[in-house]
């Protein structure tokens, strides 16, 4: 991006935190009495629900995950904790500063395409959502955000690691709590050999293991410039295909390389085709370790994978589980789905409380005023491992933080920083 | 004059990124660098299963050609039936496999009397349309009946090492399967009554309806056999891996270069395609940078569709 683009959108972000509230009022007066909100914009029309007396029913948040295809196993739980979130603020009394109303959510399927990120926000927007979420892959994030920019609707990222998602696109309508790709790399080559070399173990050589499409080659581009700061030479690279049914030739690859540590960066489906080839070549190294992995996190592929996976550390946005709040929403979510709450679908609750407080805080359904909101918010109050989530002028959180995971008794632990540990690490 | 010279180097360095990959093998090769072994067997453990995941669809092709869109469903029901039985009864795996191409064999022979026979004469985008249709209905169904979480059937088939090269034995038990499978029907094909039939079909559908053959008896028989062949596939893919309802897709695509590379109906053709693939994909990932193999495998597709379109076998039906 241009510095005369970079320009343009830091003074369009300055101009939204001073439009403020008097600007929000102004708009959140122009609901009709006819018994919809409707707010005419250049992408379309957003509507928010009114009873007949004007007062705001509900407020629409739309969900755009993977619920079908290779990535669905993961986009179905994140789009449920879009839901439960949503839900325990209802069951809380709703929006107050909306008289109590009910925050609904709608969800689209965006099949982990790209071709239909953009055309899921677009539906989701028709069928009425003031504020987007989504989509877990960072291809298709890319393509549901710029779409939403279209339709100048705001889009809380749930979960996508790589930083041009949000950077260099100028975009004014998304925002994301997690930490992109670069940030999760510095962290990694930061965080993972400290915490290794603190407890005697040795680490000079890495071997990158990462799925080849846009997220895969974030982290990678990263841990290369990064790793080196901190001491460790990248010896070898071996990509896996997204949906790729086999990690074998790859294990190879990096077996006779040798590094100190395997670092992997892929979905679900990657690790487990990783642990699987290690083990079947007897190969494991003296630490594997991951960035931005979500097989680790996850607990059916821990299950699945066995006990290979104990001692895997996975640097990755975590929930803060030193918190009693966290432990309320991973057991609300248990007994609703009878699944577990790993990092990604804790995330997709942590985007969702964003967009509740920021509808809170702007007393109003319009999309529009929602984005000046989101554009200057404080959320301390949410169950992710990393501090106040403030959105900088290019939409990223300036204290997103991804804390170092190590897998122990076949569960997801945080181990460092101390602040959001829960155990120690075992090397 | 510099930027003269810097035009020159960054070819140059463009160039070595393509050049030096095979300077690796070459050194690998003179050097007897053990590794190759281990990359050979795998390209052939891998080979075997795309060869197994494709001798279905060849056949349907070949006998019939109707292209079948919905092969890679068919493996997916063949991976879910193999769970099912062997998690539900406790059944051997190898038994479920065969389960599973019983069962595969007449989801096959049903839905082409139902949906296939009626539009056999109808324009070729019919046939693809009505099988794209049966794939997202079977899919649909899977995915409402088992959820879209992975599954597998914890069978933990265990590593041979010999001379210091690793094979996984549920990818071994999936090649054994494949050559099996090739040869039990290359000999039905070739010495039973039956199996004349269908290739005296393929040869010439007219024809064999003037010596009384019953075509449409022929027609559902190869789909079912077609479809039996893919739960073959998906059992032994089950066997190995983890899988969910989407899994085919990759199989599909995978199959349909196969197919065109050996040749429209060939069995022979489908195996060495399914080996081209699995040589190419294995030396591939292991020598070029990141997955740049993927770009080998598609020129090789659209080389032998311009240089020989027929396929590698083709003409050689099954």
């Amino acid at each position: 991006m241009s510095k005369r683009e970079q320009s343009a959108v830091s003074s369009r972000r300055r101009y939204l935190k001073l439009a403020g509230v008097s600007g929000v009022a102004a708009l959140a007066g122009c609901s009709g009495g006819g018994g919809e909100t409707t707010t005419s914009t250049s992408g379309g029309t957003t509507t928010g629900t009114t009873n007949g007396g004007g007062n705001v029913e509900e407020v629409i948040i739309g969900s755009n995950h993977p619920l079908s295809g290779g990535l669905a196993s993961t986009g179905v739980k994140m789009d449920n904790a879009v839901k439960l979130a949503a839900q325990r603020k209802n069951e809380a009394g709703g929006i107050e500063a909306l008289g109590g109303a009910d925050v609904k959510v709608i969800s689209g399927d965006n099949q982990g395409e790209q071709s239909l990120g953009g055309q899921v926000s677009n539906d989701l927007i028709d069928q009425g959502a003031s504020v987007l979420t989504g989509c877990y892959s960072s291809p298709v994030t890319t393509a549901a955000t710029q779409a939403a920019e279209r339709a100048q609707t705001p889009f809380v990222v749930s979960v996508a690691a790589d930083d041009a998602v949000l950077q260099g696109r100028g975009l004014d309508y998304s925002y994301r709590p997690q930490p992109p790709a670069k940030r999760m790399a510095r962290d990694y080559a930061e965080y993972v050999p400290e915490v290794i070399r603190q407890n005697g173990g040795t680490i000079e050589t890495a071997g990158l293991f990462y799925v080849n499409n846009s997220y895969g080659q974030a982290i990678r581009e990263s841990l290369n410039e990064y790793l080196p700061q901190n001491g460790v030479e990248v010896t070898v690279e071996t990509a896996l295909e997204y949906g790729a049914d086999s990690a074998d030739t790859q294990v190879t690859k990096l077996k006779q390389s040798d590094p100190d540590t395997v670092i992997a960066t892929t979905y679900v489906p990657g690790g487990v085709l990783l642990s699987q080839a290690m083990q079947d070549q007897d190969y494991r190294p003296p630490h594997l370790t991951a960035c931005a992995s979500a097989t680790f996190l996850d607990d059916e592929a821990l299950a699945d994978i066995g006990d290979f996976a104990n001692g895997v550390l996975d640097n990755n946005y975590a929930l803060n589980n030193t918190i009693d709040k966290t432990a309320a929403v991973r057991e609300a979510f248990r007994n609703q789905y009878d699944k577990g709450m790993d990092g990604s679908t804790g995330m997709a609750y942590v985007a969702t409380e964003v967009i509740i407080q920021a509808i809170e805080e702007t007393g109003s359904t319009d999309p529009e005023a929602i984005n000046e909101t989101l554009s200057s918010i404080q959320v301390d109050d949410h169950i992710a491992a990393m501090g106040t989530i403030d959105f900088q002028e290019n939409g990223e959180n300036a204290n997103a933080l991804a804390p170092v995971n190590q897998v122990q008794d076949l569960a997801a632990k945080v181990v460092y920083p101390e602040e959001y540990a829960e155990a120690q690490p075992q090397i | 004059m510099i930027p003269a010279f810097g035009a020159v180097l960054l070819p140059l360095s463009m160039l070595s990124r393509f050049v030096d990959p095979f300077s690796a093998i070459l050194r690998d090769v003179l050097g007897l660098n053990p590794v190759l072994l281990q990359l050979v067997a795998f390209a052939l453990l891998l080979g075997g299963v795309y060869a197994l995941t494709a001798l279905g669809l060849t056949m349907i092709f070949g006998v019939m050609d109707v292209i079948n869109f919905a092969h890679g469903i068919f493996l997916v029901v063949g991976m879910y039936t193999t769970l099912v039985v062997t998690t539900t009864f406790g059944v051997n795996p190898f038994l479920a496999i065969g389960v599973a191409v019983v069962v595969l064999f007449v989801l096959g022979v049903v839905m082409h009397l139902s949906i296939i026979e009626p539009i056999l004469d109808a324009p070729d985008q019919n046939q693809l349309i009505v099988t794209l249709g049966a794939l997202f209905v079977i899919q649909s169904v899977i995915e409402i009946g088992f959820g879209p979480d992975p599954q597998s059937i914890g069978f933990k088939a265990g590593t041979l090492e010999v001379a210091g090269v690793f094979i996984p034995n549920g990818r071994l038990y999936a090649l054994a399967l494949a050559i099996l499978a090739m040869v039990v029907v290359w000999a039905f094909l070739q010495y039973t009554d039956l199996g004349r039939e269908i290739r005296g079909t393929a040869n010439n559908r007219i024809g064999a309806q003037y010596v009384g053959i019953n075509v449409t008896r022929i027609n559902y028989l190869t789909f079912g056999i077609g479809a039996a062949l893919a739960g073959l596939a998906g059992g032994s893919v089950a066997l190995f891996n983890r899988f969910d309802p989407f899994s085919g897709s990759t199989y599909l695509i995978n199959a349909f270069v196969i197919v065109v590379l050996g040749g429209l109906g060939s069995f022979p053709g489908a195996f060495l395609g399914g080996m081209i693939i699995g040589f190419l994909q294995v030396f591939g990932s292991y020598y070029l940078p990141g997955t740049t193999y993927q770009i080998l495998i598609f020129l090789l597709f659209i080389g032998t569709l311009l240089v020989k379109p027929e396929g590698i076998f083709g003409g050689e039906s099954a």
